[in-house]
C-alpha cells in the first residue's frame, strides 16, 4: 500500500532518501538549505543532513552548475537547484557546453552523475521570465537527459532515478503542481526514458506532460461521456523520448493529438510529431494535431495567462476537431 | 616602446629548490617548448584541424604550479592554450600529440582535439574552450576534496582576459565564501584575444582583484620557475590547511601570436625582444649554471628532451585514425 | 503536347469516373471530338478534346480520379514517344467556396488531386495494399472524400463476404430450411449485394448531412384544388397540356417572390437571398433522385414551365441531363401525388431554406358554412424548413400565400 503525498512532499522525500542512502549525494542551490527552498522543495533537509550535505550558494548560477560539474569529476553526485528554470539561461554555457559534453569530449574519461532540478511552468502569474517551458531549450543538446514529472509518484521516482543515473539529468518540477496529491508509488515511476499510458482508449492518442497531462485527463473524462475514448499518455521523459510507446498507441487509434505548454517551434511536441510521422506515417488516418500556446511571452494578467495556456475545455474542442480531420 | 607595467614584486624566491628538482623542471619545460614548436610545424603542414593555441614562453608558469601539486588526487584545469599545463601535470607526449592529430589513441580518442587535452589519470581534468568556464568547475573539484577531507588541492590556469568574464567572479566568490582549496592562476601575458590588456581592464594589477573576494592575491614573475614554485607552494599549503583559495598573477609573455592562424601584428616594437631575453628556459639554465651545473649537461638535457619529443611524435603519427562508428560512443555512461 | 486532367464538370464535383474511352489509345483525335465519357456525382457525360493529336490514355476505363488528376495526354507521336511529361499547367483546384455552396465539406485533397492520387490516409493506403483493395474503387468517408481506414476495412470485408463459406458444417441429414441456417445465407437468405453508384453515394451522403446538420421542421396545409383542376381541364380542352405540378411550380415561384427568405440559403451564420427564383423539381430517374432546375420560374408562363419540366424529365430519363441543369436551384418541389401519397415530409436540399412536398389531390368531405358537406379534391402541402432561416410563422405565411394562389389560380398566372 502506498501513502498519499503532495508533489512537493514527494520531491523532498526523494532527496531525503537519496541523501540517506548515498554519502556522495549533496544538494546545492540558492536558499535550499536554511530556508528549505523558496518553494519548500528542500524543507528540513539541512536540519536533518547538515551543512556539509545541503548547501546554500550565492546567487551564482554559473558557479552552481560549474561546481556540480567539478564535483562530479571527483565522484560526487551533486543535485543542483535552479530556483526558476528560466534562470538556467544565465548558466547556459555550463549546462550545454560543459555538463552535456564533458564526457564525450574527453573520450569518456569523466562521468557526470549530475542532477539539476529546475522549477518550470506557467499558470501561477509569475510572468514571462519565471514561467517558461524551459525543458524545450535543451532538446537539441546531445548528452543531456530531460524529465518532466506530472504526479507525486513520478516526482519521487524520476528524481531518485535521475540522482542514481550516471549521466546529467535535468529534472523539471512544475510550480503549478506542487499541491497535487497522489500515491507515492506509481507504475514505472523510477524509469528514465519511459512514458506512461495513463488511460487506455481506442479513438485517439493524446500525449501530454505535467500540467497539460492533468488537463488532458479532465478532457478525456469529459469526452468519454460523449463516447470518444481517449488513450492518454504522459510522456514523462523528453530526452530520451519514448516514441515507441506513442507509436504503439497510434497503431491502435490511428489519430494523434499532442498537448503542450509551449509554442510549436522547437518544442518536444513538434519533435514527437515529427518522429511519429517518420516512424509511423502509415498508422495515421489523419494529420496529427499540436495543441499548445501562442508564440508570445507569458503575460502576467490572469485572463491573459489563462487564455495563453490550453484549458481543459480547449483541449476537448481540439480533440473533437482532430476526430473530424 | 616600453611595456607599461610595474615590475613584479619579489616573493621569497627559489633558494629552496635543489639542482635535480630544477633540472627536472627544465627538462619538462624543454619538452613543452619543443612540443609546441612541433605542433606549430604540424599546423603549417595542415595536420591540425581548426586552430591551435600555443604557449611558448609561458612554460615556467605551468611547470612551476604543477610541481606544487605534489599529492595524488591534486587536480588541474586549464584553457584551450593548455598543452603546456597538461604536459606539466604529467600527460604523455605521444598521446598528447595523437589527440592534436585526431588519432584514435589520442588522450580523448580524437573526440576533443588541441583545445581539449585531458588526462584524468594524472589529474589533468581538462582544457576548456569557453573563456572562464572551467573556473567554477575547478571550484567543484576543490569542493569534492573538502567534502571528503582528502587534503587535495586544485589549480586552474587562465588568461588575463578571463578575469573580466562572469564565471571568474562567481567562481572566486564561491571559492572564497566556502574556503575551498583552489589556486586561481592568471597567466598574464599582457594580451587578451587580440587586444592589449589596458583596453579591456580598468586595473593594472590583476592580483588586486583578489581583494574583492577576500582572498590573498599574489603577483609573481611567471618566467622565474623557482619564484612560481615558491608562490604556488605557499598557496597549496594554505589550501591544504583549509585556509581557502588564492589568486596568483603570473607575469609572462607569449612568443607567438594569439592563435596560430594570425601573426602577431599587434605587438608594440621592441616588446618581443625584451621578453625574449627573459625566456624562462634561458633563466632556468642560468640559475642551474649558478648551482654548478655545466652547459654540457644542460645541452644533453635538451637533446634528451628533443629525442623524447621526436620519438613521441613519430609514434603518434603512425597511429590509426578513429573509425566513424566511434563518433556515436561515449555520450552517456 | 497537352495534359488532360479530369475536368470539373459541376460545382460539387470532386472526382469523376472514366466510364469508357470513345477513342482508342494511340488513335487520332480531333479538336471538338468527344473522346471519353465521364460519370460525375450528378450525371454521365462525354468530354471533348481541345486539340488535335494522338490520344494517350493514362488510366483504364472504370478508374476514378480526383478533379485535376491526369487522365490523358494528347500530343503528336514524337512527343508521346518521349514520355508523358506534362507541358501544360495542371487544372486548378476547385474553389473552396463553390464546394461549400453545395453543402459539402470544404478543402478537399486538392494537392493530391493535382498529382493524380486517390485521396487516402496513410493507414488506409497501407491497408489497401496489404488487403488487396483497389483504392480507386473505395468510397471515402473522410473529409473531402478521403479514404480512411474504416472505408478500406469495409471494402475488404464486403469483397470477402461475397465468397461462399468454405467451412460450413456438414450435416448428417440435409438441414430443413426452417430450422438450420444455410451456410451462405442465414435467416434472411443469401444476400445480394448491389453497390451504390457514384450518384447514389452522393445522394446518400448529402441526405445524411442534411439530416444531421439542419434543424428542420414541417408545416402542412390543405389546399382546395378544385379551381386549379378546373383550370387544367380548361387548358386541356385547348390542347394545352399542363400538370398540377406545373401549376404548383408557377404558384410557388410567385409566392417565393413575395417571401424571399423562403427562397434563401443559410451560410455561416447569415442568410442569403437571391434575385432569381430557380425551382428544382425532384424527378425519379432509373437509379436515383435527381433535381433538375427550372430557372426563373417566376418569369415563365405556365406553359413554358410545363414544356421545360417535360424537357428536363426527358433528359433525365435518357441520361442527357447536364450538370448546369442540375445546379443553381433556390427552392425544391417534390411531388409524390402520382403514387397516391397523401402527405410526406422530405429532406431539405442544402443549402436551400426549404423543400415543398406535395401529396395527391384526393376527394375529401369538406364542411361548408351552412353545415352541409361537399366533396372537394384537397391536396396536402408540407413545407419542410431550415429553422436557422425560417420560423414557423414564415413557413405558415408562405404556405398561406401559396394556398391562396392555388385556390385562385388566375392570381398565380398574372
Amino acid at each position: 500500500m502506498s501513502e498519499t503525498v503532495t508533489y512537493r512532499e514527494a520531491v523532498v522525500r526523494a532527496m531525503a532518501d537519496a541523501l540517506a542512502e548515498d554519502d556522495t549525494v549533496f544538494l546545492l542551490g540558492e536558499d535550499v538549505a536554511a530556508a528549505g527552498g523558496v518553494f519548500k522543495l528542500t524543507e528540513g533537509l539541512q536540519e536533518r543532513f547538515g551543512a556539509r550535505r545541503v548547501l546554500d550558494t550565492p546567487i551564482s548560477e554559473t558557479a552552481i552548475v560549474g561546481a556540480a560539474v567539478g564535483a562530479a569529476t571527483q565522484g560526487l553526485r551533486p543535485v543542483a537547484e535552479i530556483m526558476f528554470a528560466d534562470f538556467v539561461a544565465v548558466c547556459f554555457d555550463q549546462v550545454a557546453n560543459q555538463l552535456a559534453k564533458y564526457r564525450y569530449m574527453t573520450g569518456g574519461q569523466v562521468t557526470m552523475p549530475v542532477t539539476i532540478r529546475l522549477v518550470n511552468g506557467a499558470g501561477t502569474g509569475f510572468g514571462a521570465q519565471h514561467s517558461q517551458a524551459v525543458e524545450n531549450w535543451f532538446l537539441n543538446v546531445s548528452g543531456l537527459k530531460i524529465v518532466a514529472p506530472a504526479t507525486p509518484a513520478d516526482a519521487y521516482g524520476l528524481l531518485r532515478a535521475a540522482i542514481a543515473d550516471p549521466d546529467p539529468v535535468l529534472v523539471f518540477e512544475h510550480k503549478g503542481l506542487f499541491n497535487v496529491r497522489g500515491a507515492l508509488d506509481g507504475p514505472a515511476a523510477g524509469e528514465l526514458g519511459k512514458a506512461h499510458v495513463v488511460r487506455e482508449g481506442s479513438d485517439v492518442t493524446v500525449v501530454a506532460t505535467q500540467m497539460m497531462r492533468h488537463r488532458a485527463e479532465q478532457a478525456a473524462q469529459q469526452l468519454a461521456g460523449d463516447g470518444v475514448e481517449v488513450e492518454l499518455i504522459d510522456l514523462r521523459s523528453l530526452a530520451p523520448m519514448d516514441v515507441p510507446t506513442v507509436i504503439a498507441s497510434v497503431e491502435k487509434t490511428n489519430r494523434l493529438v499532442v498537448v503542450q505548454e509551449a509554442a510549436p517551434s522547437g518544442s518536444w511536441g513538434a519533435s514527437l510529431i515529427a518522429r511519429v510521422l517518420l516512424d509511423g506515417f502509415e498508422l495515421l488516418d489523419a494529420a496529427p494535431a499540436l495543441v499548445g500556446c501562442d508564440d508570445v511571452p507569458i503575460p502576467y494578467a490572469g485572463p491573459l495567462e489563462d487564455a495563453h495556456l490550453p484549458s481543459a475545455g480547449r483541449i476537448v474542442d481540439e480533440i473533437r476537431a482532430a476526430m473530424e480531420r | 616602446m616600453k611595456t607599461n607595467r610595474s615590475s613584479p614584486e619579489t616573493s621569497p624566491a627559489g633558494a629552496g629548490l635543489a639542482a635535480d628538482q630544477l633540472l627536472a623542471m627544465l627538462r619538462r619545460m624543454h619538452e613543452i617548448r619543443l612540443f609546441e614548436d612541433e605542433t606549430h610545424r604540424l599546423f603549417a603542414k595542415g595536420l591540425v584541424r581548426g586552430s591551435t593555441h600555443l604557449c611558448q614562453g609561458q612554460e615556467a608558469v605551468a611547470v612551476g604550479v604543477c610541481s606544487a601539486l605534489d599529492r595524488d588526487g591534486d587536480t588541474m584545469l586549464c584553457t584551450y592554450r593548455g598543452h603546456g599545463a597538461v604536459l606539466a601535470k604529467g600527460a604523455p607526449l605521444d598521446r598528447s600529440f595523437a589527440e592534436i592529430l585526431g588519432k584514435a589513441d589520442g588522450l580523448c580518442g580524437g573526440k576533443g582535439g588541441s583545445m581539449h587535452l585531458t588526462d584524468v589519470s594524472v589529474g589533468a581534468l581538462g582544457s576548456f574552450a569557453i573563456v572562464g568556464a572551467h573556473l567554477p568547475i575547478a571550484v567543484g573539484a576543490a569542493f569534492a576534496a573538502m567534502y571528503r577531507g582528502s587534503g587535495a588541492a586544485t589549480a586552474c590556469f587562465f588568461g588575463d582576459g578571463s578575469t573580466n568574464i562572469g564565471a571568474f567572479h562567481e567562481a572566486l566568490n564561491l571559492a572564497a565564501v566556502w574556503k575551498l582549496p583552489v589556486l586561481f592562476v592568471i597567466e598574464n601575458n599582457l594580451y587578451g584575444e587580440y587586444s592589449p590588456l589596458a583596453s579591456t581592464t580598468p586595473i593594472a594589477r590583476l592580483a588586486d582583484r583578489a581583494a574583492s573576494y577576500g582572498m590573498p592575491g599574489e603577483q609573481v614573475d611567471g618566467n622565474d620557475v623557482e619564484a612560481v614554485v615558491a608562490c604556488a607552494g605557499a598557496a597549496v599549503a594554505r589550501a591544504r590547511a583549509g585556509e581557502g583559495p588564492t589568486l596568483i598573477e603570473a607575469l609572462t609573455y607569449r612568443h607567438k601570436g594569439h592563435s596560430r592562424s594570425d601573426p602577431a601584428t599587434y605587438r608594440p616594437e621592441g616588446e618581443l625582444e625584451e621578453w625574449m631575453q627573459r625566456d624562462p628556459l634561458l633563466l632556468t639554465e642560468a640559475a642551474l649554471r649558478e648551482r654548478g651545473v655545466d652547459q654540457a649537461a644542460l645541452d644533453t638535457l635538451r637533446e634528451q628532451a628533443a629525442g623524447d619529443v621526436a620519438g613521441a611524435l613519430e609514434r603518434a603519427m603512425s597511429w590509426p585514425d578513429p573509425t566513424p562508428e566511434t563518433r556515436l560512443e561515449g555520450v552517456y555512461a | 503536347m497537352a495534359r488532360i486532367a479530369m475536368p470539373r464538370l459541376s460545382d460539387s464535383m470532386e472526382e469523376g469516373t472514366v466510364v469508357n474511352w470513345l477513342v482508342g489509345d494511340g488513335e487520332q483525335v480531333a479538336r471538338g471530338q468527344e473522346f471519353v465519357e465521364i460519370e460525375t456525382d450528378k450525371a454521365q457525360m462525354p468530354f471533348e478534346a481541345e486539340e488535335d493529336g494522338v490520344l494517350r490514355q493514362l488510366v483504364p476505363a472504370g478508374t476514378t480520379l480526383a478533379v485535376g488528376a491526369a487522365m490523358a495526354v494528347i500530343g503528336d507521336d514524337e512527343e508521346l514517344a518521349g514520355g508523358t511529361e506534362a507541358t501544360s499547367e495542371p487544372v486548378e483546384a476547385p474553389a473552396e467556396s463553390l464546394t461549400e455552396a453545395e453543402g459539402l465539406p470544404a478543402g478537399g485533397p486538392t494537392v493530391l488531386a493535382e498529382r493524380g492520387r486517390v485521396a487516402a490516409s496513410p493507414v488506409a493506403r497501407r491497408l489497401a495494399d496489404e488487403l488487396g483493395v483497389e483504392l480507386a474503387n473505395v468510397a471515402g468517408s473522410g473529409p473531402g472524400g478521403r479514404v480512411v481506414k474504416d472505408d478500406v476495412l469495409r471494402a475488404a470485408e464486403s469483397a470477402s463476404d461475397g465468397a461462399p463459406a468454405s467451412d460450413a458444417p456438414a450435416a448428417a441429414d440435409p438441414p430443413s430450411p426452417a430450422s438450420a441456417p444455410a451456410a451462405d445465407g442465414g435467416a434472411k437468405g443469401a444476400p445480394t449485394r448491389v453497390a451504390l453508384s457514384r450518384l447514389q453515394q452522393t445522394v446518400a451522403r448529402r441526405m445524411a448531412e442534411s439530416r444531421a446538420t439542419i434543424p428542420d421542421f414541417s408545416v402542412s396545409v390543405d389546399v382546395d384544388m378544385e379551381a386549379a383542376l378546373a383550370l387544367r381541364a380548361a387548358l386541356a380542352e385547348r390542347d394545352v397540356k399542363v400538370t398540377v405540378n406545373d401549376l404548383l411550380i408557377r404558384a410557388s415561384a410567385v409566392a417565393l417572390t413575395r417571401h424571399p427568405r423562403v427562397n434563401g440559403s443559410y451560410r455561416d451564420g447569415h442568410v442569403e437571398t437571391y434575385a432569381r427564383v430557380n425551382i428544382g423539381v425532384a424527378v425519379a430517374s432509373q437509379e436515383a433522385l435527381v433535381v433538375p432546375t427550372v430557372f426563373d420560374a417566376d418569369r415563365r408562363r405556365l406553359t413554358e414551365i410545363a414544356a421545360e419540366v417535360r424537357r428536363l424529365a426527358g433528359a433525365v430519363r435518357d441520361g442527357s441531363i447536364t450538370p448546369p441543369e442540375l445546379a443553381g436551384g433556390t427552392f425544391t418541389i417534390s411531388n409524390l401525388g402520382m403514387y397516391g401519397v397523401a402527405e410526406f415530409a422530405g429532406i431539405v436540399n442544402p443549402p436551400q431554406a426549404a423543400i415543398l412536398c406535395a401529396g395527391a389531390a384526393e376527394p375529401r368531405a369538406v364542411p361548408l358554412p351552412d353545415g352541409r358537406c361537399a366533396t372537394r379534391r384537397v391536396m396536402r402541402l408540407t413545407l419542410v424548413s431550415d429553422h436557422r432561416i425560417l420560423y414557423g410563422a414564415d413557413a405558415a405565411a408562405f404556405l398561406a400565400e401559396l394556398r391562396a394562389l392555388l385556390e385562385t389560380p388566375v392570381a398565380a398566372l398574372a
